[in-house]
Formats: structure tokens, C-alpha cells, sequence
């Protein structure tokens, strides 16, 4: 049996495919997109988050860190004392039977409505064995989806696709240096898989969040609707860039930056879509 | 919206028209009215209110009838208390009175006179009424001229006939409509509701269609009739403002199954998502063979911010009402009362809102009595129930009517017209004249009694991680120096996270609960008390006086409103809390009071997400539930309202079962709407 390690799962998540869904977000991404709005997805190692909705700022939690460790900070401690339970261990682990078991509460639901389960992140294919062993367990009860980058091997690729009922594809940069640049990665895996993906049986949507000045050029559009068209994609969902993403950065400590102009609005060039045959649909 | 609407919408917005009223006071009548018996003092308050208003009509207003008074009669009794309203919450039968205008009521009074003609008390009644229907011909007559003189040659038309004589179109029906709801308003009854006003509206509507009308004329016709319900709605204060009783519901099935959905249902609808006013305030009738066309239907308004539709389960509602003994038909005609608690119209005087279990309050009391000295869970949970049954004894003795009890001494008046027997038999309302007389008595805060249930089972004798002296100290002392501990009992199993043990807790409280309330007299015209699992302001007010409890709440603290979860709890999301919330069998406990869910309003950016909020309202349908409201609900845009109200007239949410403008909510209702989306919007 499969180990895996998740952030977070989340009922009635309404744009993670058909009808009424339960998404499980694992822990982990290879990818470090700037714009990241699930930072809290990134490490694969369980972090302290710390929501700050209802804080008292009574001080227990770091005064338990300080405690520890001589000066104040948040340790895994912390979680205990707040009085409003606003800290949390965020990246559980667990079986995959433990998790199917959790799930599985819901299915009844989820069939009512033509939904399912969806397997997102951080990004679920650094965790294949686990998703694949899960979808397994969910085969013939419920409809899965997975949600990716496609960062992965073909190999792992394919055999997480083997499993599943639904693909949710994002593309976000076509041109290698500046997904080299923008996500810490090369995108020649993604673009492989995503021809794959392809031509496979298995339904799919390609995503692409729109960042502003990032990848809502004329020119990463038109390639990417380009590739799009090889690949025989007549649709494509634009994901507007999501100006909150900052907040869950101060959850976790962190600082946002994002080395572009959040406040610019994207671009969505659906004619530039529509060009090349493809219907875009904003989300 | 045509032109008229928008401007008839801009004026109501605009509020100018509150200039034209006048600010009367306390308008008190003390020195005239003790010198006349109680049930004596209806009429010439009424009389005096009508006398006291001219006519006043907002722009492009078609119907007129609105209040020039702010304030209608008082007087103060010999306790020093100020009396004005008394009564309502109960839905009239408009249609009988719009079906045979007042000169058919004065007809039925003057045939009852022949037949009482030796019983004075009976003649002493009915005299008061013709002249209750004198006051209203008086006002009507007035503003009869008012319109011919200001050039309103529709409205001045149409009251040559209204409201002596039947209605004969939708615009007439809506109009006398209006003069209904303005004269009881003016005879200071509260929370007059509008009952299914597709059903018996739709004859007049459909005599419209035969004639030709078109839908863009009804709807017009209605859209101003909804502008003109707004107009007076801030003078009708319930608890807070926004809390006026105009409820409206819609749809629902025949006892065959058949569906009550017709074109009007629909044009009301589409009137509400159009203008997005807080009233009416619509309820859906839903059952399990509704389609999912219904649901998205209702979304749309949901989408809109409304607050409303209010979803009420047939499946669930009319057993209950059949099993405290409403006859089949009166059952399957079943409406709300200004929030949610199950009602019949035209013929009921049910007082559903005359007591409240608070639920946290009794358990909280039952653990720390029976802790010290129980060696196992079932004992607390035994004695809890035990407190539950004993307070439900006690409530139902506290109040049910008694010798003091002003509910029979004092007078209906007016409102005995629009109720069912009372001109037959020649009863006023307080005195037998209608069919039901019974009480419901609230439920408030059964997850947090629940909660510190299971946190008690968990700490205390599962895991045994604290023992029951330091659980009592940490309650003593509000936690104050136990955090830790209050931390702990915080992480323990919530209803609401679909955990089978504490929904099991919960489901032994109800039953208790409605095993020692349904059914049981009040000793009021035959009456029976009715147990639900609503909070009216009770959420906040009950919770005030409630200390801390064993789930890690604070003394005071709110609980969640009506049938909802904590609002301490961090939830798993909507799939968990609908079957949190329905694993009871609720055709036992259906006085009213829905589950509240808050959905972000990203969730309606596009058309998938709709029908995604519609099938989690199906999902809860079929799972059982007896009664949903939710709220979209945008956080941040709250909190900023609360920074800003200047920027925000018009931001509307759903506070315990009624819709009102954020901004106008005294600050702990919004606090407590707010706290709702900590954890899960």
C-alpha cells in the first residue's frame, strides 16, 4: 500500500471538472511558478500555516516557539496552543486506503451530480504511485480526474493516465527559456505528455492561467494555440490571474514575489484562439 | 425592466419619498384607550391610524397605499409597558377577500348577525368588523380622489370597484393586494407574510392571458407591486431592520404529486433576480421529483446575492405537519411564517415562535451536574436528555397561555377578516374563531450542545486526557489559563464534518426533545406545541446567557444560527454538512429552522458553477433535509462594508431566515455573518 502526503482536501471544489467534486490537493511541485496561488503545494515536506482569520494575537504560538527554540517562531507545538486553532499542520500523510476511506463518505454525493474526484496539487504526478494506486481503489466507483502540469517521465506519465477518467492540462509557457525562467523548469516533459495526452482516449481540457505580461503575449498565445491545433484542441479554459494569491505566502512566512505587474490585467486574446479553430472560455 | 420599472426602482432607491413621511411620535392614545376593555381597543387604534394618513405615492406608482406615518397608535397599560402590535406572523387568506371584495365580507357579517342575532357577545364582534371595513372604504375612498386629482386614471379607475368588488385582472388582484397589506400594517400586526402567492394570484393572471396581455405587461404589473412591498418594509421592524415577515412562497406539489409550478411562479422569480430587493423574500417548495431546471432557477437569485430562495422539503414538511394533526389539505397548503417555520395559511393562529430550547444552555448544565459522579459516557449523555425532556416540560408550562396571559385577552380585530371561521362562528382570532391554535417552540444551538457532548466523550472517558475537575475549572474560568485544553477540546469531532458520533449525539437530543414537545396541549383552543430546530435571534440573544461550554466556546459566544454548524468549527466543506445534517429523521422535529450554508460568490462566476450550487441544494433534498437558505457570500467585500457602509447601500445578506441590507444590521449580526466565513468561504 501506497503512502502519500496532501495539503488539503477540498468538498464541492467547482472548477476542477464535471459536476460536483471533491479535489485532494498533494503535496509537492517541481515546478516554482511565480505566480503560484497554492504555495502551501510547493514543498513536499509538511509546513506550519497559520491562518490569520479570528487571530488573537495572543502571542501563545510563538512564545511555544520561543520556548523551544530561543527565539519566537511558529513549531509544530504552536498547533496546540492556539485557542482558536488557527495553525495547522499542513501535509498530512497518509495510506492510500486511508484516504479512499475519507473520500469515500462522499461518493454518493458526487455520483448524484455526474462529479468525482480530482487529483491536484502541488503538482500529483511527484506522487504517482500514490495517485495511481488511489485512482485504482476509486475505478468503477466514482469519476477521476487528475489536474497537472505534466511535469513527469512519459513513463510516469502514462501510467497515471492509465488510470484516469479525466485529465484537467495546464500550458503555460511554450517557449522554453522563459518557462525556464518563470517556472524553474524546462517545458520540453510538459509539451511531450501533453501530445500524449493527445492522443490518448482519455478526455481532456487544456488550462492555461493567464499572467499578465508573463504568458498573455500575442506571441506565447499564438504558439500555444499553434501547438494546440497540431494536437487536434478545439477548446481551451483561461484562467485569469488570481490577485489574492499573496495572502497564503504570510500564512506560511513567506514573501510574495511574483517579478511581474499583478495589477495589470490579463490579456485573454480569445481571437487569437478563435484563429486557430479553438473556442476559449474564461473561468 | 422596462423605463417605468427603472424609474419606479431609482425612486424606491433613492428614498426620497421617506421625506413626504411624518414623524408622529409615540402616536399615543393612552387617556382614550384605558378607559375601554381590552378587547375593546383594536378598533378605535386602527380608526385612528387610517384617519391620521393621506394619500402618498412614490413615481410611476400604480397602486399608492403607503405609510405617511412613521409611527402607528400605542398606549402604555396599567404594567407601564408600551403596547402597539400584537399578532401576525400568520399568513391572512387574501384570496377569499380579493375573491369577494369587502362588499362580500360585509355580506357574510350581515348574514352571521341574523343568526346571532340573541348572542351579544357574537353581535359585539361582528359590529366591530363592518366597522374595521368602514375605516378601510374610508382610506380607499380618499386616495380614490387623490388619484384622479394627481392623474392616475389606472389606479383611480380600478378603486371605483376596490375594494368593495371582486378583482377582475392581476393589476386589480395586486392592488387589492396592497390595501391589505397596508391596513394591517397600519393596525400595527407584525410579520404579515404572502403565503403562496402563485397559487391563488394565478387565477388573475390567467384571466390576463386570456385577454391578451402580454408577459412583459404582467411582469411590469408585478415588478412595480414588488417595488411597492419595499416601500413601506423599513417601518415594519421585527428584531432588526430587514426583519419584516414578507415572505413569499412558491411552487411546491399537490397531495397527487402533481407540480404547483406555473408561469407566475416563474415571473416572480424573474422579478426578484431583476429588481434584487429584499422583498418579498421568496421560498422555494421542493421535493424529491423536482427537476433540476427548479434548483438552477433558484440559483439564479442565489447568484444574485439575495440571500433567498429559502428551500422547504414537501417530502419532509407535510409528514410533520400531517403528524401534529393539520388536516391532509391544510398540510399540502403549507407556507412559512416570516422566517421558516412551517405554517398553514387562511385558517391557522399557530404562534410558531413561542419558546426556544436552548440547547447548549440545558446540556452544559446536565454535564456539569452529572460529571463528577458519572462513570461513563451514557450517564452524561442520560442526564442531558433527562435536563432536555424537563425543560421542555417547563417551557410548555412557562408558556402556554394562562389567566394573565394578554394573547387572550386582548383583541385580533381586523386580522379575524382574513382568517378562516372567525366571521362563521363570530369569534375574534383570540377568542376560538380559527381552526389551529398551536405553539412551536425553537432549537437553538444543537451543534454546540452536541459538540461539547462529543468533546466530553472524547477528553474525558475515551482518551481520558483530562479529567472531569480540570474540564470544570476550564469552563469556570472561561479557559482563561487553560488554552491548551481549550485547544483540545476545539480539535475534537464537530457536527458538521459528517462524523457519525456527534451527528449520533445530536439525534438523541432532538428525539428527546421532540418526544417531550410534539403533540403535548397548550391548552389553547385544543392547540399542540411543535418542536423545531430553529434560532430566531435566539443564536445570539440565548447564547449570551450561556457560559462556556465543553466544545471550547466561549461564555457568550454565538452558536450557529438555526440548524447550522458552530460557528468555531472548521468545516471539511458542503458535502460533509449536508449529511451532518440530515442523518435525523426530520419529519419529527419540522416546527422550522434551516441549515444555512455560506457559498463563496466566486463559486457563481460562470454557469457551471450555478448548476453546481443547484445540485448541492438537490443532493440535500434527497439526503432528507427539511430546509436550506444560503448565502453568497464575498468575505472581504463584508469586511470592507463594515469600514465603509457609504459604499455599500445596497449589499443584502441572509441573517437567520430573512434577507436584509448588511449595512443596516446592528453590528453583531454582522459579526456573526462575518465569523460564518472563517473557515469556510
Amino acid at each position: 500500500m501506497q503512502k502519500g502526503r496532501i495539503f488539503s482536501i477540498e468538498e464541492f471544489s467547482t472548477y476542477d471538472g464535471p459536476g460536483i467534486r471533491t479535489t485532494v490537493f498533494l503535496k509537492g511541485c517541481p515546478l516554482r511558478c511565480t505566480w503560484c496561488h497554492n504555495p502551501e503545494g510547493q514543498r513536499t515536506e509538511a509546513e506550519l500555516v497559520r491562518s490569520p482569520n479570528g487571530c488573537l494575537s495572543c502571542g501563545a504560538c510563538l512564545a511555544e516557539g520561543a520556548r523551544k527554540t530561543g527565539t519566537p517562531c511558529l513549531v509544530r507545538e504552536s498547533v496546540e496552543v492556539c485557542p482558536r486553532r488557527l495553525i495547522r499542520v499542513c501535509g498530512e500523510e497518509l495510506s492510500s486506503e486511508g484516504l479512499i476511506a475519507r473520500l469515500e463518505k462522499n461518493i454518493r454525493i458526487l455520483n448524484m451530480s455526474g462529479g468525482g474526484i480530482t487529483f491536484s496539487g502541488g503538482e500529483p504526478l511527484t506522487q504517482a504511485a500514490f495517485v495511481t494506486e488511489c485512482m485504482h481503489l476509486l475505478r468503477g466507483k466514482t469519476h477521476r480526474a487528475l489536474q497537472t502540469c505534466g511535469y513527469a517521465s512519459e513513463e510516469t506519465f502514462a501510467r497515471v493516465l492509465s488510470e484516469c477518467d479525466f485529465v484537467l492540462y495546464d500550458l503555460k509557457l511554450i517557449d522554453d527559456a522563459r518557462h525556464k525562467q518563470y517556472t524553474g523548469v524546462s517545458n520540453a516533459l510538459i509539451l511531450q505528455n501533453y501530445r500524449r495526452l493527445a492522443a490518448s482516449r482519455v478526455p481532456f481540457i487544456t488550462r492555461i492561467p493567464l499572467i499578465p505580461t508573463v504568458n498573455d503575449t500575442e506571441e506565447n498565445i499564438r504558439a500555444t494555440a499553434a501547438l494546440m491545433k497540431e494536437c487536434g484542441v478545439r477548446s481551451v479554459e483561461l484562467l485569469p490571474y488570481n490577485k489574492m494569491a499573496g495572502g497564503k505566502y504570510l500564512m506560511l512566512g513567506r514573501e510574495y514575489e511574483p517579478h511581474f505587474d499583478g495589477s495589470v490585467a490579463p490579456c485573454a486574446r480569445l481571437e487569437i484562439f478563435a484563429e486557430y479553430g479553438i473556442e476559449g472560455r474564461i473561468l | 425592466m422596462t423605463e417605468k420599472v427603472k424609474k419606479a426602482l431609482a425612486a424606491l432607491c433613492s428614498a426620497e419619498y421617506k421625506q413626504q413621511r411624518i414623524d408622529n411620535g409615540e402616536f399615543d392614545m393612552t387617556d382614550e384607550l384605558m378607559k375601554l376593555p381590552k378587547r375593546l381597543r383594536r378598533l378605535p387604534m386602527m380608526e385612528a391610524m387610517l384617519q391620521a394618513e393621506t394619500p402618498m405615492f412614490l413615481e410611476e406608482d400604480i397602486f399608492g397605499f403607503h405609510r405617511r406615518n412613521k409611527q402607528t397608535v400605542s398606549y402604555v397599560d396599567l404594567d407601564g409597558r408600551r403596547l402597539r402590535s400584537n399578532g401576525g406572523n400568520l399568513t391572512p387568506n387574501y384570496a377569499r377577500v380579493i375573491g369577494m371584495g369587502f362588499d362580500g365580507v360585509l355580506e357574510i357579517i350581515n348574514e352571521r348577525l341574523q343568526i346571532f342575532r340573541t348572542e351579544d357577545s357574537q353581535i359585539e364582534f361582528l359590529e366591530t368588523m363592518k366597522k374595521y371595513v368602514d375605516a378601510v372604504f374610508e382610506i380607499c375612498e380618499r386616495y380614490r380622489i387623490a388619484a384622479r386629482q394627481t392623474g392616475r386614471t389606472r389606479l383611480a379607475e380600478a378603486l371605483e370597484r376596490i375594494p368593495h368588488k371582486p378583482a377582475e385582472s392581476f393589476y386589480e388582484a395586486c392592488l387589492f393586494f396592497q390595501i391589505i397589506v397596508y391596513t394591517l400594517r397600519c393596525a400595527s400586526y407584525n410579520h404579515v407574510t404572502l403565503g403562496r402567492f402563485d397559487q391563488y394570484m394565478y387565477p388573475y393572471y390567467q384571466k390576463d392571458v386570456a385577454r391578451g396581455a402580454s408577459r412583459e405587461e404582467l411582469l411590469e404589473t408585478l415588478e412595480l407591486f414588488f417595488i411597492s412591498l419595499n416601500a413601506d418594509g423599513d417601518l415594519y421592524i421585527g428584531m432588526q431592520q430587514g426583519d419584516n415577515g414578507q415572505s413569499m412562497m412558491l411552487g411546491g406539489y399537490d397531495k397527487d404529486g402533481n407540480s404547483m409550478y406555473n408561469e407566475l411562479t416563474f415571473l416572480c422569480m424573474d422579478a426578484a433576480e431583476e429588481l434584487t430587493l429584499i422583498d418579498p423574500k421568496i421560498n422555494l417548495r421542493v421535493n424529491k421529483t423536482t427537476p433540476d431546471e427548479i434548483y438552477e432557477y433558484g440559483t439564479r437569485l442565489t447568484k444574485q446575492g439575495l440571500g433567498f430562495p429559502q428551500y422547504c422539503n414537501d417530502d419532509i414538511a407535510i409528514p410533520y405537519l400531517r403528524s401534529i394533526g393539520y388536516d391532509e389539505d391544510d398540510a399540502y397548503d403549507y407556507t412559512v411564517a416570516a422566517c421558516w417555520e412551517y405554517i398553514v395559511p387562511n385558517c391557522a393562529v399557530d404562534v410558531p415562535n413561542r419558546a426556544t430550547m436552548n440547547f447548549p444552555y440545558v446540556v452544559n448544565n446536565a454535564i456539569r451536574s452529572s460529571l463528577p459522579t458519572a462513570k461513563s459516557f451514557d450517564e452524561v449523555l442520560a442526564a442531558a436528555k433527562e435536563e432536555i425532556a424537563k425543560e421542555s416540560q417547563r417551557l410548555r408550562q412557562k408558556y402556554s397561555p394562562t389567566e394573565r396571559s394578554d394573547l387572550l385577552k386582548l383583541s385580533y380585530g381586523y386580522l379575524s377578516i382574513f382568517v378562516d371561521g372567525c366571521l362563521e362562528k363570530g369569534l375574534d382570532l383570540s377568542q376560538g374563531g380559527a381552526k389551529y391554535y398551536n405553539y412551536g417552540c425553537h432549537g437553538a444551538g444543537i451543534a454546540t450542545a452536541a459538540d461539547a457532548l462529543e468533546a466530553v466523550r472524547t477528553v474525558i472517558f475515551e482518551g481520558k486526557s483530562i479529567t472531569p475537575d480540570e474540564l470544570l475549572a476550564a469552563l469556570d474560568a472561561d479557559f482563561k489559563g487553560y488554552e491548551v485544553l481549550q485547544n483540545r477540546l476545539l480539535s475534537c469531532a464537530k457536527m458538521g464534518n459528517n462524523v457519525d458520533t456527534v451527528d449520533a449525539i445530536a439525534g438523541e437530543l432532538m428525539e428527546t426533545f421532540a418526544a417531550s414537545m410534539n403533540h403535548k396541549p397548550n391548552d389553547r383552543y385544543g392547540g399542540v406545541w411543535r418542536a423545531g430546530t430553529g434560532s430566531a435571534m435566539e443564536y445570539i440573544s440565548s447564547a449570551r446567557v450561556c457560559p462556556a461550554t465543553a466544545d471550547g466556546r466561549h461564555a457568550g459566544e454565538a452558536y450557529g444560527c438555526s440548524f447550522s454548524p458552530a460557528i468555531t468549527t472548521r468545516l471539511d466543506g458542503p458535502l460533509s454538512v449536508i449529511q451532518s445534517f440530515t442523518k435525523f429523521d426530520l419529519t419529527k422535529i419540522c416546527n422550522g429552522g434551516p441549515l444555512t450554508l455560506e457559498v463563496h460568490d466566486t463559486v457563481f462566476r460562470n454557469a457551471e458553477g450555478e448548476k453546481k450550487v443547484a445540485q448541492l441544494v438537490k443532493a440535500f433534498i434527497h439526503l432528507g433535509g427539511h430546509q436550506l437558505q444560503i448565502n453568497s457570500i464575498n468575505r472581504d467585500r463584508l469586511l470592507d462594508a463594515q469600514e465603509h457602509p457609504e459604499k455599500y447601500p445596497n449589499l443584502i445578506v441572509r441573517v437567520w431566515g430573512w434577507s436584509g441590507y448588511f449595512c443596516e444590521l446592528d453590528r453583531e449580526y454582522q459579526d456573526h455573518v462575518i465569523r460564518r466565513t472563517e473557515f469556510r468561504v
